[in-house]
């Protein structure tokens, strides 16, 4: 039996950092029929390739669970019409249960119901009621509240945990308040008078500290515990036996002052519920900046309208946006938004497709032309027939594709996360050694009684051996946390992926960023790249200066050519606003031309065969005739009533804003290469206008990749700008294929970089957006790295016999939980980014007609 | 499974966890000099770091192997 491999992304909660990262990894890895796994910290989710034969998505579940995470997993009442029979209880039950996403479903004849325990945001209510539909029965969903979409899922689940941290911090931060004001309360001066001293007693501090380790702190413990028992170690574990060892010699100290761990001068009730206190505002504030680096998708998933007016019958239906099918007549009216893709059958309007496409301007839509979902009808009224819908939609395509880019890794975050994931360990043992070192060398050597902590003026005092190599070693434990390191890279990517798709730029994964970033040279097909890849009138040379005359008579000639020269003389001239007649003889002379005869006039339009066989000279226009050729254009001779009239020539175009793109990309340092099967006088001629220097002619499309292949040979980073059909093989060899003006039909295109847009100037965005990215990414594992790298030798006690001052785990926590939401914060700056085009006013606007139908699916010439 | 894993890997890195502070607990008698609760209290320290250090190490190998038989 064929082996059908899965594609799921399956979302898991309880992540904290990249060590927990690595243990969802191994855990699902360790299943078998699992054939890759990427779990994505940014996005908690794990991106999985599996064959259902041999893993189900229970065992999935079931695996992430025992490795102390959870898959998010919700239930959802139908109400089930129709069924008479055990049969029908299992035909319900299969389809529900073939469902992916769809963990367990049980039926229950008698009361006609069915109980569909599934995993959240894999999929919806109305794909259940759509295979209940299909296997001859009637769905009804109880509740409007489960109808809740993914993306009300995930923003709900977010709002919880910002909930949640934020009322552990309330208790925590304004306990451990009363706590610091009691431990200090020697210290308060005149403020004593009105500070009870009762609650300077140690007991008093121990009995205020114990709510906040056990209420905001017990999430470090069960946690850590849930991960232990499973042979896993996380973030957690560090600050449980953090906040767990300052708690426990605090209670000792406090009820056995004379047990010899320091006395009441080492009860660090405060340090327990500052750190916990400290570590939990760095959940919460993680918590809240970390959406908010997702916003980009979360924007795209609500463009999408809930309902759609359907025309049925004659009847206007209003259904969910979801439940529309193909084919369906869907009116759209002024301010509404688009339910699914479609073409216009009747009316005109302007729609706002800034929302996919980035671009500004409103795009005329009149009968025959596509229209996007979740792009917004401006102006007017019209009726379109639905071509996609569902997940084959544009929209639904580039969501896949941004969340697909968004839970890959980059090559350097998978150096970081390995980092991170045994980082943990590392520090353990670290901690180990620090303890060892000052339990039997350092105190001796170094004890200062008069030492304190860094920003306190607590003494160190009595402390003994043990409570000060403890307390050196918990520090260790707590400064050491990797959450900057594991959170510097997907948190960049997230924002960057989600930024370049405002601009119409769909990055397919972190490795096209990082690469994209690399680049030292960039390669362009030539037609429909860079060209416009259809012949249109550049010059018409008309010696008697009857120019539009000239024109004018090619084009009646011409009207009943179908060759593609003919066809962009005709159109030149109603561009031109020439009044064109139909001629009265037309004959086609193949490989010469054409001879017709209108307004009694015998007009000859063809080569220079054609007038060497009517015995026509044109020895006096010939040396424009060879500057026009020498140009890479055709010139075509027109001669009337057997006298030379002029020529016409006629090229492949530049696109408006080939030669910009290519300057743009000069200027950032890039070699810009042509590639094209055309002969090389031609290509020289476009590259001359473009203002390209390389140009590799007349290479036959099977020989494109082993060209990007020569270029690739230095080393170097190759990029190839292609139209994603004919230039697959190139694409695909080079380090980023970028596939341009591909229209939205986005998935099924080769390349790692997908335009919406055909604006090559998006190149340049591309490349722009992916250099802010890394930069980013650099930028946060550096203070990651620094913080870590400065934080441990601190913490460890190396400084201390020179000043004699410690850093306490409350600090410790604090400086954690900075380093944490600093690199969140440096991310949210890229929300800020905008690509040099933008800046310099450069990119025009929109002409009418905008996003054509040439470029979009099904209509591409 | 699980359990026969858990329970295997509890065999190796419980005694580990023991032993380092165990050797702790002798290093500090050897240098001497420390109150006993002192030479407790680290044993106990050292001795559950090293059960947090072995114990994912311990169960991924012992996990490995079984997979392997």
């Amino acid at each position: 039996m064929a082996q059908t491999i899965q594609e799921r992304s399956v979302p898991v909660s309880g992540m904290t950092c990249a060590s927990c990262v690595a243990h969802v990894e191994r855990a699902l890895k360790e299943l078998p029929g699992i054939s890759s796994v990427i779990v994505s910290l940014a996005t908690n989710k794990a991106a999985l390739k599996y064959d259902p034969a041999q893993v189900s998505l229970a065992d999935i579940r079931r695996a992430v669970d025992d490795a102390g995470y959870t898959v998010p997993s919700d239930e959802l009442v139908l109400d089930v019409r129709g069924m008479t029979c055990a049969s029908c209880v299992a035909h319900v039950e299969g389809a529900l249960n073939e469902l992916p996403g769809v963990l367990k479903a049980s039926v229950n004849l008698g009361i006609g119901t069915a109980h569909v325990q599934y995993v959240a945001g894999m999929v919806t209510g109305n794909q259940m009621k759509r295979a209940v539909h299909e296997v001859g029965y009637e769905a009804l969903e109880r509740g409007a509240a489960a109808a809740a979409d993914a993306v009300d899922r995930e923003r709900t689940a977010r709002q919880d945990e910002i909930r949640r941290q934020g009322r552990n911090l309330i208790i925590a931060a304004g306990v451990g308040l009363v706590v610091m004001i009691g431990t200090f309360y020697d210290m308060l001066g005149p403020f004593k008078a009105i500070v009870p001293v009762f609650l300077s007693y140690k007991w008093v501090i121990g009995l205020l500290t114990t709510p906040i380790v056990l209420g905001p702190g017990r999430q470090f413990f069960t946690n850590s515990w849930r991960g232990l028992k499973h042979g896993v170690t996380d973030m957690n574990l560090l600050y449980a036996t953090g906040i767990g060892a300052a708690y426990g010699i605090a209670v000792i100290n406090t009820l056995f002052p004379t047990a010899g761990f320091g006395g009441e001068g080492a009860t660090f009730f405060e340090s327990a519920a500052l750190l916990t206190a400290f570590i939990v505002l760095g959940r919460w504030l993680e918590a809240l900046t970390r959406g908010r680096t997702s916003e980009a998708i979360r924007k795209l998933m609500k463009l999408q309208p809930k309902v759609a007016h359907v025309l049925r019958a004659g009847q206007e239906i209003v259904l969910p946006a979801d439940e529309v099918e193909v084919g369906d007549l869907i009116l759209v009216r002024p301010g509404e938004g688009i339910p699914v893709d479609g073409n216009v059958v009747e009316g005109y309007s302007a729609v706002d497709e800034s929302m996919l496409t980035g671009e500004s301007l409103p795009v005329e839509k009149k009968t025959g032309d596509a229209v996007i979902g979740g792009t917004l009808n401006k102006t007017g009224a019209f009726k379109f027939r639905a071509t996609k819908v569902g997940k084959e939609t544009a929209l639904a395509q580039i969501i896949k594709l941004v969340e697909d880019a968004q839970a890959s890794k980059a090559p350097i975050q998978k150096l970081a996360d390995w980092v991170a994931g045994h980082f943990i360990l590392g520090v353990h043992v670290l901690a180990v050694l620090v303890f060892i070192f000052w339990f039997f060398a350092g105190y001796r050597a170094f004890f200062n009684p008069g030492s304190s902590f860094i920003l306190s003026p607590y003494k160190l005092g009595e402390i003994g051996v043990f409570g000060f190599s403890l307390l050196l070693s918990v520090t260790v434990l707590v400064i050491s946390c990797p959450c900057a390191v594991g959170l510097a890279t997907p948190s960049a990517m997230m924002a960057g992926t989600g930024k370049a798709a405002e601009y119409g730029v769909l990055f397919k994964g972190a490795e096209a960023i990082e690469y994209a970033s690399q680049l030292q040279a960039i390669v362009f097909d030539k037609t429909g790249t860079l060209t416009r890849g259809e012949p249109s009138v550049t010059d018409v040379v008309a010696p008697g200066g009857k120019a539009a005359e000239l024109l004018r008579l090619a084009a009646i000639a011409e009207r009943n050519s179908e060759h593609p020269l003919g066809e962009a003389i005709v159109r030149e001239a109603l561009a031109r606003g020439l009044d064109l007649a139909d001629a009265d003889v037309f004959d086609s002379i193949p490989g010469r031309g054409i001879v017709a005869r209108a307004e009694g006039k015998a007009i000859l339009l063809g080569n220079r065969k054609l007038m060497r066989d009517h015995n026509i000279d044109f020895s006096s226009l010939m040396p424009q005739a060879e500057q026009l050729e020498a140009d890479g254009k055709t010139a075509m001779f027109i001669a009337v009533d057997q006298t030379p009239a002029g020529l016409v020539a006629v090229a492949d175009t530049l696109k408006e804003f080939s030669a910009e793109a290519v300057e743009r990309l000069h200027r950032m340092g890039l070699e810009v290469v042509m590639i094209t099967g055309d002969n090389r006088r031609t290509a020289e001629a476009i590259a001359r206008q473009v203002g390209i220097d390389r140009v590799l002619a007349e290479v036959l499309p099977q020989d494109k990749a082993n060209e990007v292949k020569k270029l690739q040979a230095p080393g170097r980073k190759v990029a190839m700008v292609g139209d994603g059909v004919n230039d697959a093989p190139a694409l695909a060899q080079a380090e980023v294929g970028i596939a341009i003006g591909s229209g939205t039909d986005v998935a099924k295109e080769t390349g790692d970089v997908i335009l919406i847009k055909d604006d090559i100037r998006d190149v340049v965005v591309a490349i722009e957006v992916a250099k802010a990215t890394m930069r980013k990414v650099r930028q946060n594992l550096f203070w990651a790295f620094v913080y870590n790298t400065l934080g441990i030798p601190l913490a460890a006690g190396l400084f201390y016999p020179l000043v004699s001052v410690i850093i306490s785990p409350e600090l410790a926590g604090l400086l954690m939980a900075v380093s944490s939401v600093t690199v969140t914060l440096n991310t949210l700056l890229l929300k800020g980014f905008m690509p040099s085009i933008r800046h310099s006013g450069g990119r025009s606007l929109q002409k009418a007609g905008g996003l054509q139908p040439a470029h979009l699916p099904g209509n591409a010439v | 499974m699980e359990k026969q894993i858990a329970r295997r890997s509890a065999s190796i890195y419980v005694p580990i966890a023991l032993s380092t502070g165990v050797l702790f607990a002798l290093a500090a008698n050897l240098v001497g000099g420390y109150p006993l609760v002192a030479k407790l209290g680290g044993a106990v320290w050292v001795g559950l770091l090293s059960l947090i250090v072995s114990m994912p190490l311990v169960t991924a190998r012992v996990k490995k192997h079984w997979q392997g038989r």
